[in-house]
């Protein structure tokens, strides 16, 4: 009996160790980031996720401003908005890939507290059928858009940082094709993972001037955007990818916002994402000890889930094969 | 009591037999082997550094090479080196990467490819909020565009030629422990990097029918003409932080890169640190081998502790970096 517990402390004393040790060592300390009377920059904010975090922030007392290209949409939205909070929103047409224009855009705005690269276009198709356009498409305006972005941006947040003394929020609105890439997404993951590298190096950057960088990971979203995607999407793609389950933009855009709000690196925006973000951990860094703990202890668990699913995925590929040729 | 000891250590080495069956069950894409003698190496960026140490020890073991890059004088050059170290006689194609129909000319006029390796690769370190745009955009459009642009060109002819050879054939792409980690300096760099990431994990699942193997390479700081630019460029924290990793010569990185090529390996490291950078970061990443796959599974959790530990350093460092430079 007493052996039993003394076996059984073992354990727990480990544990506990382990959990006060990552208490310490997480790194950059946790951060509340207020949204309320600030102002919120979000582009792609005429429609799906960037009109639902425009809604909320919004609803949140934030001052926001809305980033798109079309002028007709943005006024729509900003009606949208007004209806929805009684909030009257700025609005900024501008392409995000004419580094000009979304310097323009950004100079007009004013100073950014939360800025929101939400931004984005997704074609589907194998890489040997896609048009070199369509990679460019996706490359300049996902990738290339956010540094444009971030760069006409960084210089005012820097010193309205420093004015306030209030801490910041760079967020970049990734995908879980961000964490891992499957049959039909060479150009759009390549695109999304490419937001990692440059979050994990610009948080470096930033930390210094106590503005935070976080990285949204949502599933397939009921969004116009997805609408459009979701018809030219190829056979094994709807195969492999309909297995992580779709979600409402305004459910994304919550999940969003309590994640910039607390300064989290990786936000994910449901269960699977959960799964996924402890699977690709990797060396990001993480403000919060019980979930450093929740991803130390469910790394190797995870990996195994990891391969488990890549083993269905090329079984499914190999079948799928096997049936085109015996047609 | 001592019973409860003796069914513990019974019970873990039966585990860690059982996963390594399930394990052995699961593991895809399956083993290859991707032979290399007689073959069509293309390597751009192969006029120096990694690719022309990837150019040489290829011409070693029997392949056709051919080499791209940019300047036809360095071509020559890397031919003759490659001539006087192995006897071999390259193939040189001048071309720049951001071009597609540049690459495509120059993939047309080498003739179909069976080993792919897309070496090319520009690395200015720089924090953002300094750095040029059209600086970023040239990492961009070198690392990442290019070899879209280069894989484009090249897989409809490989398909055909894996198809009437019977033999795999296989697509690299150098990547670097910065596609595995982004720190200080390195937003556009780390980002065309991570993005070759993605676009390998994709391309594999839309290649493995045709016989056509996926390898990413993942080289720490390698002491290449490269890297002697970048060196000068780095700002002082890049330095005490990238600092931590070793350096290595072109030709082992080519030993190491040419060994995973062969074994359709997905994740190539080249180091001891880039063996834990992988095991950190292998994500769902695909593993072909049983025995890799069960260290990454066992490893995965101290990894991501010692990860934890490695932030927990650098964001020190750049804490103590500010104040010393605020108290001046």
């Amino acid at each position: 009996m007493a052996a039993t517990l003394l076996l059984l402390s073992v354990p727990f004393f480990s544990l506990s160790a382990i959990a006060v040790a990552l208490a310490f060592l997480v790194r950059p300390r946790p951060v509340r980031i207020p949204v309320k009377g600030r102002h919120v920059f979000i582009t792609g904010g005429s429609s799906g996720i960037g009109l639902a975090l425009a809604r909320r922030a919004a609803a949140e007392g934030a001052r926001v401003s809305i980033l798109a290209r079309s002028a007709a949409r943005l006024n729509e939205a900003r009606e949208a908005i007004r209806l929805a909070t009684g909030v009257d929103v700025a609005v900024f047409s501008a392409d995000v890939r004419d580094a000009e224009a979304v310097a323009r855009a950004v100079e007009a705005a004013g100073p950014i507290d939360l800025l929101v690269c939400n931004h984005g276009v997704f074609t589907p198709q194998e890489l040997e059928h896609q048009d070199l356009e369509d990679v460019r498409f996706m490359v300049d305006v996902n990738l290339m858009g956010t540094f444009h972005l971030i760069k006409a941006a960084l210089p005012a947040m820097k010193q309205r940082a420093r004015a306030t003394k209030l801490p910041a929020s760079i967020s970049i609105m990734s995908s879980q094709a961000g964490q891992v890439g499957v049959y039909g997404y060479t150009a759009y993951s390549a695109s999304k993972f490419a937001l990692r590298g440059l979050g994990e190096a610009l948080q470096h950057e930033v930390i210094g001037d106590n503005i935070h960088v976080s990285l949204i990971f949502p599933p397939d979203t009921e969004t116009p955007g997805f609408a459009e995607e979701h018809k030219r999407r190829p056979e094994l793609t709807n195969i492999i990818a309909g297995s992580s389950g779709g979600m409402k933009a305004d459910d994304v855009a919550q999940k969003a916002m309590d994640g910039i709000k607390t300064g989290t690196f990786i936000v994910p925006c449901n269960f699977e994402g959960t799964m996924l973000s402890i699977a690709t951990a990797g060396l990001s860094p993480q403000r919060s000890y019980r979930m450093a703990f929740v991803e130390v202890f469910g790394a190797g668990f995870m990996r195994f889930m990891g391969l488990c699913f890549q083993w269905n995925w090329f079984s499914t590929i190999e079948n799928w094969h096997a049936k085109k040729k015996s047609m | 009591m001592a019973s409860l000891f003796l069914l513990f250590l019974l019970v873990v080495p039966f585990a860690a037999l059982l996963l390594l069956l399930l394990l052995a069950a699961v593991v895809r894409p399956r083993r290859v082997r991707i032979p290399i003698k007689g073959r069509h190496v293309l390597i751009t960026g192969g006029s120096s550094g990694i690719g022309l140490a990837l150019a040489r020890r290829a011409a070693t073991e029997g392949a056709r090479v051919s080499i791209l890059a940019r300047n036809p004088a360095r071509l020559e050059e890397a031919r003759d080196t490659i001539r006087l170290a192995t006897g071999v006689d390259a193939a040189v194609l001048a071309a720049d990467v951001r071009d597609p129909t540049a690459v495509a000319r120059a993939l047309e006029e080498a003739g179909p490819v069976d080993v792919l390796v897309c070496n090319q690769g520009v690395f200015v370190p720089q924090e953002l909020e300094t750095q040029e745009l059209e600086e970023v955009r040239f990492m961009v459009e070198v690392n990442l565009m290019g070899s879209f642009h280069l894989i484009k060109a090249a897989l409809p002819a490989m398909k055909a030629r894996a198809r009437e050879t019977g033999l795999p054939a296989s697509i690299a792409l150098v990547s670097s422990q910065a596609g595995q980690v982004g720190v200080y300096g390195y937003t556009a760099y780390s980002a065309s990097k991570f993005g070759l990431r993605g676009l390998a994990e994709a391309l594999q699942h839309e290649v493995i029918a045709d016989n056509i193997h996926v390898s990413l390479i993942f080289p720490p700081d390698t002491e290449t003409p490269g890297f002697a630019e970048e060196h000068k460029r780095r700002p002082e924290l890049t330095h005490m932080i990238a600092g931590s990793s070793g350096g290595m010569k072109p030709d082992d990185v080519a030993e190491k890169a040419l060994k995973g090529i062969k074994s359709g390996t997905f994740i190539i490291p080249c180091n001891f640190e880039g063996i834990m950078l992988s095991i950190a970061t292998a994500g769902l990443s695909p593993q072909r081998s049983y025995l890799t796959a069960f260290v990454e599974v066992l490893g995965a959790g101290f990894m991501r502790l010692l990860g934890l530990c490695f932030q927990w350093n650098w964001f020190n460092t750049i804490e103590k970096w500010h104040a010393k430079k605020s108290n001046k």
